[in-house]
Parts: C-alpha cells; structure tokens; sequence
C-alpha cells in the first residue's frame, strides 16, 4: 500500500509542483525545509492528498515537523487511512 | 530582562527540574509570580498590579472559553486555581510587607484585589457553562483579544487610552503620550488565540487550568516567545522528568550562548547599530552599509539569543520549546530565509491565516489565477505579520517589502525552474548560483530593516538614498 501512495505523491510533485515529470525524488529527501515545496504549493499537495486519498491534513500540519519527506507522508496518510 | 532576573530564573528553572513531585504547580507559581516581577515600570503605579491581573484573567477566561468536560472539574483544578488566587493576593499584600527590591509596595487595597478575583470567578462560571452552548462565546474572545492588541499596538490608540486613564486619575493632563507596556501581550494573546481556534475546530486536547497556564504563561517564553503550540507543550510537560547529561549540557551551552549573543554581541554591535540620528549625520555609502549589516546582526544575536535563553531554561525543567531561528542569514532565497527567522510566529501566521486562505481561494468554484492567488496571500501574510509587530506605516511597508520579495521570488523559481542553464547545475555552479543567492538575500533582507528600525519611512528612504549613493 505504502509504495502505491509513494508513487502517486512522488508523480504529483514532480509534475505539478516542480514541474519536472521525469524528477526523481528520494523517499527520504527533505520536501519542506530544503525549500522544494514552498508555502503555496504545500497547500495544493494538502488539497491533492484529501482529494486522492480522502485523508484530511489540517492547516496547522502543513509543516516541516508534521512531514518533511515523501516517506513521512506517505505514512502519515496511511495512518490516517487506517482510522 | 536584566541578567539578574535571568539568573534569578535559571536558578528557579534547575530547582523545578530537581522537583520528584509537583513540577506543573512550581512552574504556575514561578510563571505568575515572574509577570508581576517582570512588568516594566508604568507611569501609572496601579498598572504595575493590574495589567499583570489582567494577563492571567484574559488566560483565565480563555482556559474557561476551551476547556473541556474532560479538563475542567473543580477535584482537578483547585490546587492551581488557589494557588493563583493566593499569588495575587500575596503581591497585593506587598503594601504591607514591603519588599521594593522585588515588586512595587503601591498595590491597591485588598479588598478591591479580593473583589475582583471574586468577579473572575463568577465570570469563568458563566462561560464554562454557556460555552459550550453557544459558540458564539468563542468567536468573541478571538474578536476581544484582537481588539485588545489593535490597541495596544496602535501608538494613536494606546495615547488616546493612556490620555483617558491620566484623566480618569486625576493626574496631569498635558502629557497624554505617556507609555503603557502590557508585558508579554504579543506572545500570550498569539498563544491564546491558537487555542480558541483549535478548540473551534474541535482539535485542542482537554487541558486542566495548570497545563493552560504553564502553557499560555510558560516563565522562559513568556516576554519574547517562542510561542509554541499548546498539544505539543503539555505532552512534553506530562512527560516523566529525567534529566540526562546531555540535557544538562544542551540547556547550559543554550544559556550560555544566548546570554553571549545577547549580551555581548548585541550590545556592542549596538553601538554600530544605525540610527535616526545617524542616518541624519552619516555622509559615506560606505559607513551607511557598515551601520546597516551592524543593525542586520544586531538584532539577529538579540533576538536569537533570547530565544536561546529562552529554550535553555525550558530544557532545564524537561520542556523543549520549539526553535526560532536557523541560521537565516545564510539562505540562498527570501523563502527559505522566511523558514528560518522566528520561524514560531511565521509558522503561526500559516497555520491561521495563509494556509486558510489559500485553501478556500484553491477550492473556490471560479479559482482566480494562480498567480493572483499567490500575490495576495504572500503579500497580506506578510503585511500583518510586519503589523504584529506593531501598527504603523513602516511595520506595513517593512512587510510590504518582504510580501513583494517573496512573490518576486516565488516567479522567478517558477520560471527557472525549467531553464536552468547546464553551468548552474554543475557541482560548482550550483555553489556560485548559492553563493549569490545568500549575498542577495541578505541584503535585502538588511535593506528592508530600515523600514523597520527607523523611526519613519522618510528617514528609511533618506537611507536608502544615502546607501546608493543618490545623495
């Protein structure tokens, strides 16, 4: 499960936020505080995931503390899929 | 706060942590007994009393406006509720003992004192009974605490109510522009509002009055933040307390280098620092740009050093509070520099205001353009966080400046972003490429604090003037 949303999340950022469909992310890399994702398209990929996944992730998360990599949200979601 | 007070609090901080039992009711005591100590002279003696009275009452009532079933029994809260009534009492009663080294004797007569925490305990009642009844109990305390900081906030509207409190005094009239600083204020109303909001959207945990108050009043944060989060205080304060070495080495070196910062490099940069009046006498370009980046670091090591005071004294009672600073002036773009200057109240002003309105302007039926979208959002988040930190036409335009800067930024990586040419992806052009960036950051990051420091936009501009050369 976590691979699928990996991948969703991963093709949703490269294409629509960084505008690079063939970029590669690592699972690992820091999305937030290395400056990739700025404030504005964080907000979209918050929109994305409720769309996508139906998981709601609230405007106070939208930080580097609550996820900060593809890995980190993907189980955030899972998480919250789980309830 | 002076050296002395801070070591005064320190030394309470590590016999708090040393506390096998009782940890959250020392701490309420040393917090409500530091807003009385801490409050900087008023022109009025009776505000020395009351205006601290009023910080724990508006948190009184704001603990009253979002506790929850869970959290507010009489059998949980009684030890905290006597122990700040009998706080209050004990400063009033410093018009018997005396004690000027540590607090003013001048304190109205107790029955006055015992009447009004009377009053604030039938008031609580009231709200923790129709509260949850009507929200709309809720949205009038976020709308009170605004209005209370739009006041205080607004140089012609704190002069027109210190005019109406010199003449409700009796005293002289002539000098209506006489100070009134409410202590603290800035942090606690911003720490109080996150928790009705939360509470209005359903996601603040029940707390009891102590951890609402150690939370809203937390001793080390209280005159200049961090302002941290409500959920992720109490958790850290819930947590048992052991102290390892290495915490005790983090909280020192913490301290230390604050005090460092703000004592020693501050202040002697300070010296440098530019001034109205300097700018007035300053001739040279060059001296111009030297006063500026002094002024630039100034208030970076002071700042950053009390938020490093701040979370080395937190640590010494087991609380970690959450960083304000990382390294911002060696950030290649205005974004990331955002992300890491008092990155607590930046986070706030996303969490209320940014992220909501981006959401809702997202999802409209008709969504403007995006980059119509990103103008307003990054332009009125930063003018209101340049008027928090107080209302006048500089604090506007100093946000004003960054908003733009952001945005223009914001573009500019948007239309890079797929034609960044071969040389700048090298190993060594990415460095260049970061190098300039942090060198343009930072001077317009140094350029904007004209706005901020100096006393009006025509003597910010005259400085401008001077440090191109236009004049």
């Amino acid at each position: 499960m976590s691979d699928s949303i990996l991948i969703v999340l991963e093709q949703y950022i490269s294409s629509k936020i960084l505008k690079q469909p063939d970029r590669k992310i690592n699972p690992e890399e820091f999305l937030i505080s290395s400056g990739m994702i700025d404030s504005f398209s964080l907000v979209d990929l918050a929109l994305f995931v409720e769309d996508t996944f139906n998981v709601r992730i609230e405007d106070a998360e939208l930080n580097a503390q609550t996820f900060n990599s593809l890995n980190q949200l993907a189980a955030l979601i899972e998480s919250r899929l789980e309830k | 706060m002076t050296i002395l007070q801070i070591a005064v609090l320190a030394i309470l901080a590590i016999i708090i942590g040393q506390l096998p039992r009782g940890r959250q009711l020392a701490m309420l005591a040393i917090s409500t007994f530091a807003i009385f100590w801490l409050q900087p002279d008023e022109p009025f003696v009776t505000l020395l009393f009351w205006l601290p009275v009023a910080t724990l009452a508006i948190s009184l009532l704001c603990w009253a406006l979002t506790s929850g079933p869970e959290s507010r029994s009489w059998r949980q809260n009684w030890p905290a509720a006597a122990l700040l009534a009998a706080i209050i009492v004990l400063m009033d009663l410093n018009r018997i003992f005396k004690i000027e080294q540590v607090y003013t004797s001048r304190t109205p007569v107790l029955e006055l004192t015992l009447a009004v925490l009377f009053g604030l305990a039938v008031l609580t009642g009231v709200i923790i009974r129709w509260q949850s009844v009507n929200p709309i109990f809720q949205a009038a305390g976020l709308a009170a605490i605004i209005l209370i900081f739009i006041i205080l906030k607004t140089p012609n509207l704190l002069s027109m109510v210190s005019g109406y409190l010199v003449n409700l005094r009796g005293a002289n009239t002539a000098d209506k522009t006489i100070p009134l600083t409410w202590l603290g204020y800035s942090y606690i109303a911003f720490r109080l509002l996150h928790t009705i909001r939360d509470k209005q959207t359903g996601r603040l945990p029940p707390l009891t009055l102590a951890e609402y108050f150690n939370y809203a009043i937390f001793f080390p944060s209280f005159t200049a933040g961090p302002i941290d989060r409500a959920e992720r205080f109490v958790k850290e304060l819930k947590m048992p307390l052991t102290l390892t070495n290495d915490d005790w080495l983090d909280a020192g070196s913490r301290l230390f280098v604050g005090l460092f910062k703000k004592f020693v490099i501050a202040d002697l940069l300070a010296f440098l620092s530019l001034s109205n009046i300097l700018v007035e006498q300053v001739k040279s370009t060059g001296w111009m740009w030297i006063f500026l980046y002094a002024y630039a670091f100034r208030i970076y090591f002071d700042f950053s050093g009390y938020t490093d005071i701040a979370i080395g004294m937190g640590r010494l009672m087991g609380i970690r509070l959450p960083e304000n600073f990382n390294a911002p002036y060696l950030k290649s773009n205005l974004t990331q520099f955002w992300n890491s200057w008092h990155m607590s109240l930046t986070q706030w002003f996303r969490a209320y205001y940014f992220n909501p309105i981006t959401r809702a302007m997202r999802s409209a039926k008709r969504p403007l353009p995006v980059w119509l979208i990103i103008f307003v959002t990054q332009i009125s988040t930063m003018v209101l966080i340049g008027l928090w930190h107080g209302v006048t036409i500089g604090f506007a335009i100093w946000g004003l400046w960054h908003g733009l800067g952001l945005f223009v930024q914001n573009r500019w990586s948007e239309f890079i972003r797929t034609r960044v040419p071969a040389w700048a992806q090298t190993q060594s052009g990415q460095k260049v490429a970061s190098a300039f960036g942090i060198f343009l950051t930072f001077n317009f990051v140094a350029v904007g604090w004209l706005f901020f420091n100096l006393d009006s936009p025509a003597t910010a501009w005259l400085a401008m003037k001077k440090l191109f050369g236009v004049i």
